[in-house]
């Protein structure tokens, strides 16, 4: 405790001198709510003590997780803090990974979710009272949903199962060519609205694009909901600076990823493509690399007459890539200039003949032409 | 269990083996696929899954154990299990309910064997991953990195889905009539019914209010009848949290949530043993359908023809003439607010009423000079005095055709709920009674004798207008004519008029007394000593009170004010003091008496 201590030293110097104690104390009382809050936490998943638990003892236990939630939403952006109360963390979870053998630890993210790792923990706990189960999956009233003030746990599970089924049977229903599903667009607002926190808060600079990978994790290869996700969130209106900071960063990590960008292309709805397209230009470019890059990869058949891709990834055709193409250039007419003057010069490269299957390029062109 | 049990589970069994061998069926292709159609049926299952899920606990409440249950029913588990991944019934609050109730039920709280212990996990573990289980690692991965709880994640994807479709279906297209154009109006039937099971969320309340105040014009647009079917069941249970407009297009589109409405607003109105009419006035413009009515003609019709059979039925009763007056009233301010923007012919509103009275009795009072008043009310007599004349005739020389006498008797009827829809005029006619000679009395008394009694039973209303007729002049010479000391033969001739035995029509009578002591010239005191005295002896004082506020009420409404507003109004608060005095008094009287008795 007494680091933690001086640490607040550190961090509240500029105060006057009462002020400061002041200031200490509660820092203090507030380091040990959640350190406190953390062992409930662990009593809850792993303790047989629920057993004694009732409707009172849930209230208090989901008022107190809400209560870190707070903490994070509170101090996540201030690192000076953040760095204290992750040193209370360790302490108290070096103590309770002694006393639970199957604790697993607490960060000071995983805060952010208090409420629901406590659920999880619970439900998880084969010492906890089916009267407790009852209360949580109890049915929620309807009535009044909007007044409560201060949340009742009664029916929390029953609410949460809504919410799901309620998704899983409308999602089917909305244009996915059109808009992308809700789920990415919620996501790709979420990822957003963080990263612009990240990039605010002035933190070290490799954070934001730490966040970026973490999400990402060796899924490079199939995140097909990634890329989803992605393109909303390059998509969502920029009503700040923060914002249009977060998705230039986003862009240009994306350019970095090679394969996710290539997955984006060949795996994104061509409408959702042509819209990002429109609306970024750094995307554009990517895009138009990924094309070519495409193309490049050809070789031509002579056994299917036609040319075919090479590589591992054999999923975009010639016809799919012409198409690739024709899509970008209605939607952006400038870019049809300058690819076509990219494309005659390779033509040229490979010699400029007019016969099919010798270049590429030249097919391409014609293709794109016809 | 004991053997008596047994047998009765025998001979009566609780749940038929073929219902549960068709509901197995049914779960077990439902969770096949995840395909539009199967989901539809779900939806269309719903309300009868709701009855065997109501069965099954109480099927496993009546055993003895959860072994005993498994034994039974074998697959009872296997069948629960897939209901719970089936996001229509999960979704739906009912069947949720009642899901999880039964797995409870299966639930040991002290296991005796291995199948129980079993169950025991297997329950625990299905609550868990009910509320823990994602679909896809890259949500779980980036909820958990962007640092929102699952909860709220949920509610926001739900809630940006109901945006997305509310968006998705305001898209519809205008090619009613043509059925060749192709569109894809055929999603609002699909988004309709995939909402069955949600129809008492308040997350998707919103998307269900854009689906009832969609505009059809579309034939391909169509909302779904199980849909209209769950929201109308919901709406009579009175779960629904839809806003005002979608409540109103609900009615619209569904007759049987009109009709409970409009049950409901009367229940509301003839249950509440002390409604004034400020009450009345609040719980018909709380009800909506006034408004409704004015939006939507096709509402007021089906409003109106529940009134007129309820009149037909109980023509008599005070509080439901009341009802309808205070709602038409009400109707017709909404009406002339809507009129603003789009003009439709009153014809229209009221079809069956006898056109050539439908204007002057729509009319208010307000709307013409005072002077114009009487000869109004005159004509207005007249022409109603010729119809019933018509009628009567019919009755007695055209007996050959018994359907022209029906006409007649329907025509007359039509008049008079008219009359009582715009009773502002019948108040008119009271008000002009006190201040006319008795030359000029014949028509209002006439006007008013129909109003109290429109059937002429027996050629009664002859009999009634003499009687009437004697009141007046009691009340006339005593009110205007005298001075105090009024005579007390007087004032007891008046009270043996009002009393229960008298053969008189008492309530009318009360309601000219009350006319008379506010409108007439006799100084407050006077006019005061007279009411106070006739109103006590009588017993009529709640009558009276209540005649006095349903008056204030009608003139505070503008609809028949006279001149002299001001005055009108202090007599109005001076004798409704008095009657609060006696009302006082008589219970201060009646206490110790309550007390012997106790």
């Amino acid at each position: 405790m007494r680091c933690v201590g001086s640490g607040i030293h550190k961090l509240l110097d500029s105060g006057n001198g009462n002020d400061r104690t002041r200031r200490e104390r509660h820092m203090e009382a507030v380091l040990k709510n959640l350190g406190s809050s953390v062992e409930l936490l662990a009593v809850a998943a792993h303790s047989c003590v629920v057993e004694q638990w009732d409707k009172q003892t849930l209230t208090r236990a989901f008022h107190w997780a809400h209560y870190c939630e707070n903490l994070f939403s509170r101090f996540h952006k201030n690192a000076a803090i953040r760095r204290i109360m992750e040193k209370q963390l360790q302490l108290t979870n070096q103590t309770l990974g002694a006393t639970f053998p199957a604790y697993s630890e607490i960060s000071f993210s995983d805060l952010s979710q208090c409420q629901h790792l406590l659920l999880v923990g619970l439900l998880n706990n084969p010492d906890l009272p089916v009267s407790i189960i009852k209360i949580l999956f109890d049915s929620e009233k309807t009535a009044h949903a909007k007044e409560r003030e201060y949340q009742d746990v009664t029916g929390l599970c029953s609410r949460i199962v809504l919410c799901k089924s309620a998704c899983k049977l409308l999602s089917p229903l909305t244009d996915l060519s059109a808009v992308g599903a809700a789920d990415a667009e919620v996501q790709g607002a979420m990822l957003m609205e963080r990263l612009g926190a990240l990039l605010s808060q002035g933190s070290e600079a490799c954070e934001p694009e730490l966040f970026l990978d973490s999400i990402l994790q060796g899924r490079e290869g199939e995140a097909e909901h990634f890329c989803l996700v992605i393109a909303a969130a390059l998509l969502t209106t920029k009503n700040s600076d923060a914002e249009t900071a977060a998705q230039d960063f986003l862009l240009d990590w994306l350019r970095k990823k090679h394969k996710l960008l290539q997955h984006m292309c060949s795996s994104l709805p061509p409408k959702l493509l042509t819209k990002l397209a429109k609306e970024q230009q750094t995307f554009r470019n990517s895009y138009c690399e990924v094309l070519k890059k495409w193309a490049s990869d050809m070789e031509y058949s002579v056994t299917e007459g036609e040319w075919v891709q090479t590589g591992t990834n054999q999923t975009v055709s010639f016809q799919k890539l012409t198409e690739h193409f024709l899509a970008l250039f209605s939607t952006c007419p400038s870019q049809r200039k300058d690819v076509e003057k990219e494309l005659k010069a390779l033509k040229l490269y490979d010699g400029y003949f007019d016969v099919r299957g010798l270049s590429v390029w030249g097919d391409l062109l014609s293709a794109l032409n016809s | 269990m004991s053997q008596l049990q047994l047998q009765r589970t025998a001979e009566e069994p609780l749940l038929n083996i073929q219902q549960m061998q068709f509901w197995l069926d049914k779960a077990a292709t439902w969770g096949q696929a995840e395909s539009p159609d199967l989901q539809k049926d779900t939806c269309l299952h719903l309300s009868r899954l709701r009855d065997f899920l109501q069965q099954l606990l109480t099927h496993i409440e009546s055993m003895s154990s959860t072994t005993e249950t498994m034994k039974k029913l074998p697959f009872l588990g296997q069948f629960l299990g897939r209901l719970c991944w089936n996001p229509c019934v999960t979704a739906d609050g009912m069947s949720r309910k009642l899901l999880f109730q039964c797995l409870w039920g299966l639930h040991s709280e002290h296991p005796c064997n291995g199948v129980e212990r079993k169950a025991n996990q297997w329950i625990r573990k299905v609550f868990c991953q009910l509320v823990t289980e994602e679909d896809d690692a890259t949500t779980c991965t980036l909820i958990k990195h962007v640092g929102v709880p699952p909860k709220e994640y949920h509610l926001e994807v739900l809630r940006k889905t109901v945006a997305m479709l509310q968006e998705n279906i305001g898209k519809s297209c205008n090619s009613f009539g043509d059925i060749d154009q192709r569109c894809s109006c055929k999603r609002i039937l699909a988004t309709s019914e995939a909402c069955v099971p949600l129809v008492t969320s308040p997350e998707a309340a919103p998307l269900i209010g854009s689906l009832l105040q969609l505009p059809m014009t579309c034939v391909r647009a169509a909302l779904s009848e199980d849909f209209l079917d769950a929201l109308s069941s919901a709406y009579s249970s009175q779960c629904l949290s839809l806003e005002e407009q979608a409540v109103v297009s609900l009615w619209y589109h569904n007759l049987s949530s009109l009709e409970e409405a409009v049950l409901m607003l009367m229940e509301s109105v003839l249950n509440n043993t002390e409604s004034t009419p400020q009450r009345l006035e609040q719980q018909v413009a709380q009800s909506l359908l006034p408004k409704a009515c004015a939006q939507h003609c096709i509402i007021f019709l089906v409003v109106n023809d529940i009134f007129r059979s309820l009149l037909k039925q109980a023509e008599g009763i005070e509080l439901i003439k009341c009802l309808i007056q205070t709602f038409t009233n009400r109707f017709l301010r909404e009406l002339a607010q809507q009129q603003c923007q789009a003009s439709v012919s009153l014809k229209a509103w009221f079809p069956q009423s006898p056109q050539g009275l439908l204007v002057p009795l729509l009319t208010l009072p307000s709307e013409m000079p005072q002077e114009a008043w009487r000869r109004h009310l005159n004509w207005l007599s007249s022409s109603l005095q010729r119809l019933t004349e018509e009628e009567e005739e019919d009755g007695e020389y055209g007996e050959s055709s018994s359907s022209t006498s029906l006409e007649g008797h329907h025509k007359v009827f039509e008049a008079w709920f008219l009359l009582v829809q715009c009773a502002h005029w019948v108040q008119v006619a009271a008000q002009l009674l006190v201040t006319s000679g008795p030359e000029d009395i014949g028509p209002l008394l006439w006007l008013l004798t129909f109003y109290h009694h429109p059937t002429n039973g027996g050629h009664q209303r002859g009999l009634q207008l003499v009687r009437v007729k004697e009141a007046w002049d009691h009340l006339h010479s005593t009110f205007i004519v005298s001075a105090p000391p009024f005579p007390v033969e007087r004032l007891q001739s008046l009270i043996a008029l009002l009393s229960p035995q008298s053969q008189q029509p008492t309530s009318f009578i009360l309601s000219l007394l009350v006319n008379f002591a506010v409108f007439s010239q006799q100084p407050l005191s006077g006019s005061t000593e007279i009411f106070q005295t006739v109103v006590d002896g009588s017993g009529l004082v709640d009558e009276a009170a209540s005649l006095l506020s349903s008056l204030e009420l009608k003139l505070n409404g503008g609809s028949c004010l006279s001149g002299d507003a001001n005055r009108v109004h202090l007599r109005i608060k001076a004798l409704q003091h008095t009657l609060t005095r006696m009302h006082t008094a008589a219970s201060h009287a009646e206490n110790p008496a309550h007390t012997y008795t106790v």
